[in-house]
C-alpha cells in the first residue's frame, strides 16, 4: 500500500512561504472562476479583461492606488492589533467612525480654516475618534478579558447605525433631495490629489502609518514588549510588562489607523459623508494582514492584490452586472485557500510505502 | 383599539420567541460544534446561506420541508470547508470561521441577486390543543410555527445526547483533551467533523427560518448580525443547549421589544433602537465574562480553538 503523508519539513524557508501563498491564490482564482462560470461568465473572459484593462492601463493603475489606500490603513490596523494575538474585527466600524469624526470637522470649521490647518485637523480628529471606539473593546478585553472578536464585530453593526442616523437626520444637506448625504466638504477640507489623477494624500498616509508602526515595533522598547507579548504571554507577565496597558494602547492605534482609513474616503473620494462609502474596507484589512503574516511592510504588497481583487471585482460589476457580492466571494475563497494552504509551509506531502 | 397590559406583553412575547428562534438554532449549532473544540465564526455567512437555500426551495417548489432541508443540507456542504480547512488542514480556527462568514455572505448576495422583490408565504402558526390554552404562556409558548416546536425538540435532543449518552461524552471528551481520546482509540477527527457538520446544519436552519417566518422575502444580508449573536449566545449559554434556549429568547425578547417600541413611534430615533441588541450583547458578554474569571472554574472546552496534532506537543 502506498500512503500519501505529512512529514515535517526540516527547514523552512520565507521564500517556501511566499511561493505556497501565490500557489494559493492561484488555486483560489480558478475555484473563483468556478462560481464565475455559474453564473454565466466565462471566467477567462472574466480575467483576460482584468489584466487589460486593469493592469495594462494607466486609468485601471489608478483605480488600483486609490482603492488601495483604505487597505493599507485598515490591514496595517489589524495587523498591529495580531502582533499581541488581538483581532480586531471591527476596523470597519472604527473606519466609520473615523469618517463621522472627519467629517463633523470638516462640516464645522472647513469654511473658516485653510487646507494646511484643516488636514491636519481632520487626520487626528479620525485618529481619536477611531481610537476610541476601538477603546471600548479594549478596555473590555484588557481589564475583564472579553472576546474582542465579538464585541469589536458587533460594535460595527453600532457604529453603521450611528452614520444611518447622522445621514438621515442631523446631517442631511437640505439641497440634496432627501438623498441620505451630508452637504460636500469646502475645498480646504478636501485631501489634496497628486497631479490630474485621483490618487489623494491617504496613499502618503497610509504609507507612512506602516513605515511607523514597522519602526515602533522593531526599534522601540515598547515594540520589543509588543512582541514578546504576542509571543508568549507568561514570559512578558514573569518581565513586568504592563500586558493591560500595552493591550489597551494597542488596540487604540489600530482603531486610529482605521479611522484614518475612514478620513481618506470621505474626504478623498467623496467630499462628503455617505452611506455604503465603505464596501467591507474594514473587514478586507483582516485579509490583507492576514496574507501578509501581519509583517507591516508585507501589508503593503497584500494591500495592492486586495485593490486588484476590488478593482477587478467593480470592472465585472460594470460588465457583467454582477453584484459587489461576487468580490465577498472572492474574498472567502482567497482566505480559505490561502489558509489551507499553510500547512505544506510546514509539511510535505510524502508517498510512503507501506506493508507488504 | 386599546390593547391592554397583558394583551400587549402576550404580543412581545410571541414575537420574541420567532425572534428568538433563529438565534436558538444556530447558538445550538455553535454549542455542538464547540463542545467538539472546533470554534464557528462563520455562522453569519451560513445562516446567509441557509437562508437563501430555503427561500429560493421554497419559491421555486412550494414545499416548505424540502426547503428547511435543503438550508440544512447546503450549510452543512459549506460548512465542510470550514472543517477541512481547519480540522485537516489545521489551519486557524478563526480565520477560516471569517472566511466562511466571507465566503457565505458572498455567495447568499451573488445568487440572491436576482431574487430581490420575490415574496413567499410564511408559515403558519399551529396550536397545540390543551397548551395553548394556558393563560399568557399558552399563547406565547404553544401557538407558533413548526419550526419554533423543532427547536423545543433539538433543545431537548442535543441536551439528551450530549449529556446522558456515551457518544455525548466522547464529543465533550474529544473538546477537552483530545490527546488523551486518541490515546484511547477513539478518532478525534472524525468527532470533529460530525459536529461541525452537524453544527453547521442547524445554522443553516436557524438561516432559513429568517424567509420562511421572519421576512418571506430575501434581501442581501438578510440576517443583519443576528449570526454573530448567536457566537456570542454560545459564550452566554456556557456551551449548554438549556441555557442556549434561555439566552436566545432573552435576546429574542430585546429584538421584539426594540421592534415593539419601533412601530410604536416612540420619541426615539429608530437608528438608536437598531443598536440596543448589539449594545446588549456586548453588556451581557462583559458580565457573563467577569463572573466566570470570579467563579474560577471555566466550562469553556480545554481545547476549544486548537487544532490537535497527534503524537505532537502544541
Amino acid at each position: 500500500m502506498i500512503y500519501l503523508t505529512l512529514e515535517k519539513r526540516l527547514n523552512f524557508s520565507t521564500w517556501t512561504r511566499i511561493g505556497i501563498s501565490i500557489a494559493a491564490v492561484g488555486i483560489a482564482l480558478i475555484i473563483g472562476g468556478i462560481f464565475l462560470f455559474a453564473v454565466g461568465v466565462n471566467p477567462l473572459t472574466a480575467y483576460g479583461m482584468v489584466w487589460n484593462q486593469v493592469f495594462m492601463d494607466y486609468w485601471g493603475w489608478q483605480d488600483l492606488m486609490v482603492k488601495m489606500i483604505p487597505f493599507l490603513l485598515t490591514g496595517i490596523a489589524v495587523a498591529v492589533a495580531a502582533q499581541m494575538k488581538i483581532w480586531n474585527i471591527g476596523a470597519e466600524g472604527q473606519l466609520y467612525l473615523g469618517a463621522v469624526a472627519a467629517t463633523w470637522t470638516a462640516l464645522q470649521w472647513g469654511d473658516a480654516l485653510s487646507g494646511w490647518v484643516m488636514i491636519p485637523v481632520m487626520i487626528l480628529a479620525a485618529m481619536f475618534s477611531g481610537a476610541m471606539w476601538a477603546a471600548v473593546p479594549g478596555f473590555l478585553r484588557a481589564q475583564f478579558g472579553v472576546n474582542e472578536i465579538i464585541t469589536t464585530l458587533l460594535l460595527n453593526y453600532v457604529a453603521i447605525s450611528w452614520v444611518d442616523y447622522l445621514l438621515y437626520g442631523p446631517w442631511r444637506d437640505p439641497g440634496s433631495n432627501n438623498f441620505p448625504v451630508t452637504r460636500e466638504f469646502s475645498e480646504s477640507a478636501q485631501l489634496p490629489l497628486f497631479g490630474d489623477s485621483s490618487v489623494h494624500l491617504g496613499l502618503i498616509l497610509g504609507l507612512v502609518a506602516i513605515l511607523i508602526v514597522y519602526f515602533i515595533l522593531e526599534k522601540t522598547k515598547i515594540g520589543y514588549q509588543i512582541r514578546v507579548a504576542g509571543d508568549n504571554l507568561f514570559a512578558a507577565q514573569y518581565s513586568g510588562f504592563n500586558i493591560k496597558w500595552l493591550t489597551l494602547a494597542i488596540v487604540m492605534v489600530s482603531g486610529a489607523l482605521a479611522g484614518i482609513a475612514g478620513m481618506g474616503e470621505v474626504a478623498g473620494i467623496h467630499f462628503r459623508l455617505k452611506q455604503n462609502f465603505s464596501i467591507n474596507y474594514g473587514y478586507t484589512g483582516i485579509i490583507v494582514a492576514w496574507l501578509a503574516r501581519n509583517h507591516p511592510l508585507a501589508v503593503i504588497v497584500t494591500a495592492f492584490f486586495m485593490a486588484s481583487v476590488f478593482v477587478g471585482g467593480e470592472l465585472m460589476q460594470l460588465e457583467f452586472r454582477l453584484p459587489i457580492a461576487m468580490v465577498y466571494l472572492f474574498e472567502g475563497i482567497i482566505l480559505f485557500s490561502v489558509l489551507g494552504s499553510e500547512i505544506f509551509a510546514e509539511y510535505k506531502l510524502k508517498f510512503k510505502k507501506v506493508g507488504n | 383599539m386599546e390593547i391592554t397590559g397583558i394583551e400587549w406583553f402576550v404580543l412581545i412575547g410571541i414575537s420574541a420567541i420567532k425572534m428568538g428562534t433563529p438565534l436558538l438554532f444556530g447558538t445550538l449549532g455553535g454549542v455542538i460544534s464547540e463542545r467538539s473544540g472546533v470554534i464557528n465564526l462563520g455562522m453569519e455567512g451560513l445562516m446567509l446561506v441557509g437562508a437563501l437555500t430555503a427561500f429560493v426551495v421554497d419559491l421555486r417548489f412550494g414545499s416548505k420541508i424540502t426547503a428547511v432541508c435543503m438550508a440544512a443540507l447546503v450549510a452543512g456542504l459549506v460548512t465542510t470547508i470550514h472543517a477541512v480547512v481547519s480540522i485537516t488542514l489545521r489551519a486557524n480556527q478563526i480565520a477560516s470561521g471569517l472566511a466562511l462568514t466571507l465566503f457565505g455572505t458572498g455567495l447568499s448576495g451573488l445568487f440572491g441577486d436576482r431574487l430581490i422583490g420575490e415574496t413567499v408565504v410564511s408559515l403558519n402558526n399551529i396550536p397545540i390543543p390543551g397548551f395553548s390554552a394556558i393563560p399568557i404562556l399558552g399563547p406565547i409558548f404553544f401557538n407558533q410555527d413548526i419550526m419554533v416546536y423543532f427547536s423545543y425538540f433539538c433543545v431537548v435532543l442535543i441536551w439528551f445526547v450530549l449529556f446522558k449518552t456515551t457518544l455525548g461524552l466522547n464529543i465533550r471528551s474529544v473538546g477537552e483533551a483530545p490527546e488523551v481520546c486518541d490515546a484511547i482509540g477513539l478518532s478525534v477527527a472524525k468527532y470533529r467533523y460530525a459536529c461541525v457538520i452537524v453544527g453547521g446544519m442547524l445554522i443553516g436552519v436557524a438561516g432559513a427560518y429568517f424567509p420562511m417566518v421572519l421576512t418571506s422575502f430575501w434581501v442581501d444580508n438578510l440576517t443583519a448580525g443576528r449570526g454573530w449573536i448567536a457566537v456570542a449566545l454560545v459564550i452566554f449559554a456556557f456551551w449548554h443547549p438549556g441555557k442556549a434556549l434561555l439566552g436566545a429568547y432573552l435576546f429574542g425578547a430585546a429584538i421584539a421589544l426594540q421592534l415593539g417600541l419601533q412601530t410604536m413611534g416612540i420619541a426615539v430615533p429608530s437608528y438608536f433602537l437598531e443598536m440596543f441588541p448589539y449594545i446588549l450583547t456586548i453588556a451581557v458578554l462583559t458580565a457573563v465574562t467577569i463572573r466566570n474569571q470570579k467563579s474560577g472554574a471555566s466550562v469553556m472546552p480545554a481545547s476549544l480553538g486548537l487544532a490537535f496534532f497527534r503524537g505532537e506537543k502544541h
